[in-house]
C-alpha cells in the first residue's frame, strides 16, 4: 500500500517497507513524485520515470533591505511608555483589568478627600474645621505619607495591581520577545516598565497632591506670600511623593521579574511592606526600639519626608539613617530588576 | 486487585496521598515556597534578635516610693529612718542604734510578688522589706481589711473582665522593674510574637502566597488536565490538594514554634533552666496559626478558583483580616463584631492557651499597672498609677475570649468554629470548581 | 457563573459499572456555545472500536468536542455518555479512559516514571501496583531507558510519548488524544503513529485529533472531519477521497517551459482546464485524479520536457475543506 503523502512535506524515511518507501530507497525524484501521486492507491506499481535532475529545491531568496529611517531611540521607549500608561485610561493601549482601574479610580477619588473638605469647609467659611483639613505641613505630609489608609490600603495595593504582571507575565507568556525582537534593548524595556508604573502611581499620589494645593490657592484665594511661604513645603512634598512612587515602583518590580504569574509579585510586594512594619511596629511597642523600622521601606521613607517636611519626627533613631535605608533598599531593588532582566530568556518558560 | 482493596487506609494510599503527595513534592520544587519560609524565618529570628537583647539589658531601677532620698540629712535613708520608727523629717531624730544604709538599698526594696498565692488566689503581695509589719496595730498593718496582715487584694474576674486592687499599706510599694520588667516583656514579647506575627502574619501571608494558586496555576498552565481526567470527583481533587498543603504549611508552623519556644524557654527570666509553662501557650498559637492557615488557605484557593485574579478576592479579604486583627487584639476582648472573622477565633485559642498557662497573667497585669500605688489622682478623681516597664504592652496583647464560658471550653468552641468555617470554605469552593468549566 | 449542583462525584470505579450495549463515546445532538459564538453545533456521533481521526482547522471544534468528552465543559444541550454515563456529572468512567491532553505544559520537575506512577494512583492502584504498570507502559512507548531522568529534560517527542504512556497506564478501553503530534519531528511521528496503530490493533478504541489529513490517514481510514462545529464528513478516507475525485482538482508542474508541455498535456481527455499561474510553472486542471496519475508520467516523459516539482496545491485538508463547504473557508 503506498503512503499518502503532502508534497510540501519533507521526506521521511520509514523503517518498514510496506508502510512507505523504506530508508534504502536512493534519494531520487521518484519518492517525491510518488507522493505527490499518492491519491492513486489503487495501483502501487505506477511508477514515475520523470525525473532527470536532482531532486530537492533550493530558493532563492532576495530580501529587500529596508531602507526607512528608525526613529530615536527616545521615540520608541515612548511608544512602550504610552502603550502601557495610556492602557489605564483608553482602550488600544496594554489590556489593564478593570479591577485596576477600577481601584486606581477609586483611589484617586478617594486621596482628594482633603481636597472637597478644605473646598467645602473652605466655602461654607468654617475656620476652625477648614483649619483641620486646610493646607498646613501636617496634611501634606498626610497626604502623601499617612499610614491609614494611605499606605496600607490604598497606594501599596496600587503598586501591588500594577506590577503583579508587568514583567512576570511577560516572561510566562513569552511576549517579551516581542519587544525583544525588536530595536528595544532590555535596559529601555526594564526602564519603561519601571517608568510607567511609577508614573501611574505619581499621577495618583502627586497629582492628587497637586490638585489639594492649588484648590486652596485657587478658592481661597491666597495670596503670593502665601505661596511663597508653602511653596517650599510643597515642593518638598511633592519630592516625597516622587521618593515614594518610585521606592514602591522598584521593590514591585523586582519581585516581578524574578517570578512568574500575577499572583507572587503582588502578594510579595504586600507581605514586604506590611511585614516589616508590623514587625517594627511589635518591636517598637514591646521594648520601645524604633530602629527596625529602617527595614521597613513605607517607615523608611516616612522617616525621610518628616525631615524633608519638617513635620514631627516620629521615629528615635536618626533621619540619616533611614535615609540609607532607602537608598540601599533601592539600589537592591533596581540591581536585581537590572540583573534579572538582562539575564531574562527570551522563550516561553 | 489485592485483598486490601477495602481497607480504608489501601484507599487513602491510592487517591488521596498520591495527590497530597503530589502536591507537596511541587511545593518542595518551587523556589517561591522556600523564599516565603525563608523570609518569615528571618523576619521572626529579626524580631527574636531584639527579645534577647531586651532579656540582656538591665532595666533601670527606680525609686518608686522615693524612700531611698535622706529627706532630712542625718544620713539615714527615709526608709530606713520610717522602718525603725524615728522621724523621718527630723534631722535630730534617727536610729542611731543602726549603721545608717546606702541609699541603694532602699531602691527597689520591696520587690513585687504577683506570683505569691500562697494565701489563696487572688492574695498577692508579700512585705519583703518588713515595714507594714513593723507597724504597730492590727488595723495598720491590715488596711484592706480581708483579715490578712500585709497582703494586696486582687480580685480579677476574667469573664466579667473587672479588676480591683487593694494593697495594705506598705507592701510591694517599691516594686523591683528589673524582676518586673523581664517577666512581663517575656510574656508580652510571646504574645506579639505569637498573636500578631504567627498567627496573623504567617497565618494569613503563607496561604495568600500557597494556596491561592493551588488550583489557578494548574487551570491555567493546562497541568489540571492530567487531574481532571482521572475517575477522580473534583471535590475530592480539591480537598487532597488542601491537604498537600497544610503537609507543607502545618510542619513549618510547628517547627518554627518549636524553635521559638526553645530559645525564649532558656532565655527567658525563669527560676529554673527552662520555662515549661510557657510550652502551653506556644501549642496554643502553633494551633491557632494551623487552624487560621487552614482556613485562609481554603479560602483563598476558592478565590482563585472563581476568578482568574483571584488574588484581588484575596487582599481584599485581607484587608478585613487585618482590621479584625486590630480589633481582636486592642479590644482585648470587648468586641463581638471580631466573631465574623477568621483571625478573632484565633486569638480566642491563643487567649484561652495564656490563661490555662498563665494562671496569674491578670495579676501580673494588674500589679504592674498599679505599680506600689503611686501616683496622682487626676480631675475625675481616680487614681493614675505609674505603671511598671512592660504592663502597658503585656495589657495591649493579652485578651480574653468574651463568651462567657471557661477557657477550655472557649479553646473547643474556637477551634469548632474555625473547622467549621474551613468544611464551608472547602464546601462552597468545591460547588464552585465542580461548576467550572476548564478551559 | 451559576455554579451547577447537579454534579454528583463520587468517583468509585468499584461500583460503577459501564452500560451494557451502548457506544463508548455517544455525542446526541450536542451544541457547546460561549456567548455568541458556537464552537459545536448539533453533532451526534457514536463511536466503538477501532482508530478514528479528528479532523479540522484550527477553531473547528476538535478540542471542544474532546473537551465535552473528557467533562471539562458541560454542553449548552444535547447529551454526551461516555459508556452510558454522563461526563460532566460523575467522573467514573475516566477510569476506562486515558487522555492525552494537547497542552505542551508537563510538570517537568518529575522523573517520567514519577509522573505516571503519581497519576496511574488516581485510578485507584496501590503504590506498588502502579509503579509496576508504570514501567510497563514506559516500555511500551520505548521510554524505559530514560524512565529515571526529569521530564524537563525530555524532547518535545519524548514528552509527548510520556504523556501516551500516562494515558495507558489504566489499561484503558477509550484512548483519547488531542493533537498527538503537533510540533513533532518525522521520527517521532512515526514513532507515535505506530504507537496509535498498535493501540488500535490491540482492539481499543482511539480517538485522535489532528488538522492534517495525510497524518490521519497513515494511522487509520476512519476520519471525522468537522468543519465550524459540525460534522462535515464521516467514514472512510477513501470513499471521502473518492467522492472528491469526482471533482475538479489541481496539479501543480514546476518546469522551464509550461508552454510546450502544456502543448502535450492539452490532448489528455482528462484535463479540463490549463493555466499559467506564473512563467515557470504549469496548473493542471482535472476531474479524474486517480486517471490523472497514471497517465500523466508517461506523457510528460514522451514531451522531452524537464519537470522540477509536482504539487498538488489542494491535496491537504483544507482544500477539502474548501470544496465541502463550497468554497467558503
Amino acid at each position: 500500500m503506498s503512503e499518502i503523502k503532502s508534497p510540501g512535506e519533507p521526506f521521511e524515511p520509514e523503517p518498514t517497507k510496506n508502510e512507505t518507501f523504506g530508508s534504502e530507497t536512493p534519494v531520487t525524484g521518484q519518492t517525491k513524485m510518488q507522493a505527490a501521486w499518492s491519491s492513486d492507491v489503487e495501483n502501487a506499481e505506477s511508477t514515475a520515470q520523470v525525473a532527470s535532475m536532482p531532486t530537492g529545491q533550493i530558493f532563492q531568496q532576495i530580501y529587500q533591505p529596508w531602507n526607512g529611517t528608525l526613529n530615536p531611540r527616545w521615540m520608541r521607549n515612548w511608544a512602550i511608555l504610552r502603550h502601557h500608561v495610556l492602557g489605564i485610561v483608553s482602550k488600544g493601549h496594554r489590556p489593564w483589568n478593570v479591577p485596576t482601574k477600577l481601584f486606581i479610580f477609586f483611589v484617586v477619588i478617594a486621596s482628594m478627600t482633603d481636597a472637597a473638605m478644605a473646598l467645602l469647609f473652605g466655602m461654607i467659611g468654617d475656620t476652625t474645621l477648614y483649619d483641620i483639613w486646610g493646607v498646613n505641613r501636617d496634611n501634606m505630609y498626610g497626604h502623601v505619607m499617612g499610614f491609614f489608609p494611605r499606605n496600607i490600603l490604598w497606594y501599596p495595593i496600587i503598586a501591588a495591581l500594577l506590577v503583579g504582571g508587568m514583567i512576570s507575565e511577560d516572561r510566562a507568556n513569552g511576549t517579551s520577545a516581542m519587544y525583544f525582537s525588536r530595536p528595544i534593548n532590555r535596559f529601555d524595556y526594564a526602564a519603561m516598565k519601571f517608568l510607567s508604573v511609577g508614573l501611574i502611581l505619581f499621577f495618583v499620589i502627586n497629582g492628587t497632591l497637586a490638585v489639594y494645593y492649588f484648590v486652596d490657592i485657587l478658592v481661597m484665594g491666597k495670596g503670593w506670600s502665601w505661596i511663597i511661604d508653602t511653596f517650599p513645603m510643597f515642593m518638598a512634598t511633592f519630592l516625597c511623593g516622587i521618593i515614594l512612587s518610585f521606592t514602591y515602583t522598584s521593590i514591585g518590580l523586582a519581585l516581578s521579574s524574578v517570578s512568574r504569574g500575577r499572583f507572587f509579585p503582588a502578594i510579595g510586594l504586600i507581605a514586604i511592606l506590611m511585614g516589616t512594619k508590623s514587625m517594627a511596629a511589635i518591636i517598637d511597642g514591646l521594648f520601645d526600639k524604633s530602629v527596625l523600622y529602617v527595614i521597613s521601606p513605607y517607615d523608611a521613607v516616612a522617616h525621610v519626608c518628616q525631615a524633608l517636611i519638617g513635620t514631627e519626627m516620629t521615629y528615635d533613631h536618626p533621619w540619616v539613617w533611614s535615609l540609607i535605608s532607602v537608598v540601599v533598599m533601592n539600589g537592591l531593588a533596581l540591581y536585581l530588576l537590572a540583573n534579572r532582566v538582562s539575564s531574562l530568556e527570551v522563550t516561553r518558560e | 486487585m489485592s485483598s486490601r482493596m477495602d481497607t480504608i487506609w489501601s484507599k487513602l494510599d491510592r487517591k488521596s496521598t498520591a495527590i497530597a503527595e503530589f502536591t507537596m513534592r511541587q511545593y518542595r520544587t518551587r523556589i517561591s515556597t522556600w523564599a516565603v519560609m525563608g523570609a518569615s524565618v528571618v523576619a521572626i529570628f529579626l524580631m527574636l534578635l531584639f527579645y534577647i537583647d531586651a532579656m540582656n539589658t538591665e532595666i533601670e531601677a527606680k525609686d518608686n516610693d522615693g524612700d531611698s532620698f535622706d529627706s532630712d540629712g542625718d544620713g539615714y535613708p527615709d526608709g530606713q529612718e520610717w522602718l525603725e520608727g524615728t522621724n523621718p523629717n527630723s534631722p535630730e531624730s534617727y536610729p542611731d542604734w543602726v549603721e545608717p544604709d546606702p541609699p541603694e538599698k532602699w531602691i527597689n526594696e520591696d520587690d513585687i510578688d504577683w506570683d505569691v498565692l500562697a494565701n489563696g488566689e487572688n492574695y498577692v503581695g508579700e512585705d519583703d522589706d518588713g515595714d507594714c509589719q513593723s507597724q504597730d496595730t492590727s488595723s495598720q498593718r491590715d488596711g484592706n481589711e480581708n483579715g490578712i496582715d500585709c497582703d494586696i487584694v486582687v480580685n480579677v474576674d476574667t469573664i466579667k473582665g473587672t479588676v480591683e486592687i487593694d494593697s495594705d499599706n506598705g507592701v510591694d510599694e517599691d516594686p523591683d522593674e528589673e524582676k518586673y520588667g523581664k517577666e512581663a516583656g517575656h510574656r508580652s514579647f510571646i504574645l506579639g510574637i505569637g498573636k500578631f506575627g504567627i498567627v496573623f502574619l504567617l497565618g494569613i501571608f503563607l496561604p495568600l502566597f500557597l494556596a491561592t494558586g493551588l488550583i489557578r496555576e494548574e487551570m491555567t498552565e493546562g497541568t489540571i488536565h492530567y487531574m481532571l481526567a482521572k475517575p477522580i470527583a473534583r471535590g475530592e481533587v480539591l480537598l487532597y490538594r488542601m491537604l498537600g498543603y497544610l503537609g507543607i504549611t502545618w510542619p513549618f508552623i510547628l517547627g518554627l514554634c518549636f524553635v521559638l519556644a526553645l530559645i525564649t524557654g532558656f532565655t527567658g527570666p525563669s527560676d529554673g533552666i527552662f520555662r515549661w509553662a510557657d510550652l502551653g501557650v506556644w501549642m496554643s498559637i502553633a494551633w491557632a496559626a494551623m487552624m487560621v492557615s487552614l482556613v485562609y488557605g481554603t479560602i483563598f484557593c476558592g478565590f482563585g478558583i472563581i476568578w482568574k485574579n483571584g488574588v484581588i478576592l484575596a487582599i481584599l479579604f485581607a484587608a478585613w483580616e487585618l482590621g479584625m486583627t486590630f480589633v481582636a487584639i486592642l479590644s482585648g476582648g470587648d468586641s463581638a463584631i471580631r466573631y465574623f472573622s477568621v483571625i478573632g477565633w484565633g486569638m480566642i485559642i491563643v487567649d484561652a492557651g495564656v490563661a490555662v498557662c498563665w494562671p496569674d497573667n491578670w495579676q501580673l497585669i494588674e500589679i504592674g499597672l498599679w505599680g506600689g500605688g503611686h501616683g496622682e489622682e487626676n480631675w475625675l478623681g481616680q487614681m493614675s498609677y505609674e505603671s511598671l516597664p512592660g504592663a502597658e504592652p503585656l495589657l495591649a496583647f493579652s485578651g480574653k475570649s468574651g463568651l462567657g464560658v471557661s477557657e477550655w471550653v472557649a479553646f473547643v468552641i474556637a477551634t469548632a468554629i474555625l473547622l467549621f468555617q474551613g468544611i464551608m470554605a472547602w464546601f462552597i469552593g468545591q460547588i464552585i470548581f465542580k461548576g467550572k468549566e476548564v478551559n | 457563573m451559576m455554579p451547577d449542583m447537579t454534579q454528583h462525584g463520587k468517583a468509585e470505579t468499584q461500583q460503577w459499572q459501564p452500560v451494557e450495549n451502548t457506544p463508548v463515546v455517544m455525542f446526541d445532538r450536542v451544541s457547546k456555545t460561549y456567548g455568541r459564538i458556537n464552537a459545536l453545533s448539533g453533532v451526534s456521533i457514536g463511536l466503538s472500536g477501532g482508530v478514528t481521526g479528528i479532523l479540522g482547522m484550527n477553531g473547528a471544534g476538535k478540542s471542544t468536542f474532546f473537551k465535552l468528552m473528557m467533562g471539562k465543559i458541560k454542553p449548552s444541550s444535547g447529551a454526551i455518555r461516555l459508556f452510558g454515563t454522563d461526563p460532566w456529572k460523575n467522573p467514573a468512567p475516566y477510569s476506562r479512559v486515558g487522555f492525552v491532553p494537547e497542552h505542551e505544559k508537563m510538570y517537568d520537575w518529575m522523573t517520567a516514571l514519577d509522573f505516571i506512577t503519581t497519576f496511574a494512583r488516581l485510578h485507584g492502584m496501590t503504590r506498588d501496583e502502579a509503579s509496576i504498570e508504570a514501567t510497563r507502559v514506559l516500555k511500551f512507548v520505548s521510554l524505559d531507558e530514560v524512565m529515571h531522568k526529569r521530564i524537563g529534560q525530555f524532547s518535545k517527542g519524548m514528552r509527548q510519548r510520556v504523556k501516551i504512556a500516562h494515558a495507558l497506564v489504566n489499561d484503558p478501553e477509550l484512548i483519547v488524544l488531542d493533537e498527538p503530534l503537533q510540533g513533532c519531528d518525522p521520527l517521532a511521528r512515526t514513532t507515535i503513529m505506530n504507537v496509535i496503530k498498535e493501540l488500535g490493533a490491540m482492539g481499543r478504541t482511539v480517538l485522535v485529533s489532528s488538522h492534517i489529513l495525510h497524518e490521519i490517514e497513515r494511522i487509520t481510514e476512519q476520519i471525522v472531519i468537522l468543519h465550524r462545529g459540525r460534522v462535515l464528513a464521516l467514514g472512510n478516507s477513501h470513499a471521502i477521497r473518492e467522492m472528491l475525485d469526482q471533482h475538479p482538482h489541481k496539479i501543480l508542474l514546476d518546469c522551464n517551459q509550461p508552454r510546450e508541455l502544456a502543448k502535450a498535456i492539452v490532448d489528455m481527455d482528462e484535463v479540463t482546464g490549463l493555466s499559467f499561474s506564473n512563467p515557470a510553472a504549469l496548473l493542471i486542471e482535472t476531474r479524474h485524479l486517480g486517471e490523472m496519475h497514471k497517465k500523466l508520467p508517461k506523457v510528460i516523459v514522451d514531451s522531452g520536457q524537464i519537470v522540477t516539482g509536482i504539487d498538488n496545491p489542494d491535496d491537504d485538508l483544507q482544500s477539502i475543506l474548501m470544496y465541502l463547504t463550497g468554497g467558503s473557508a
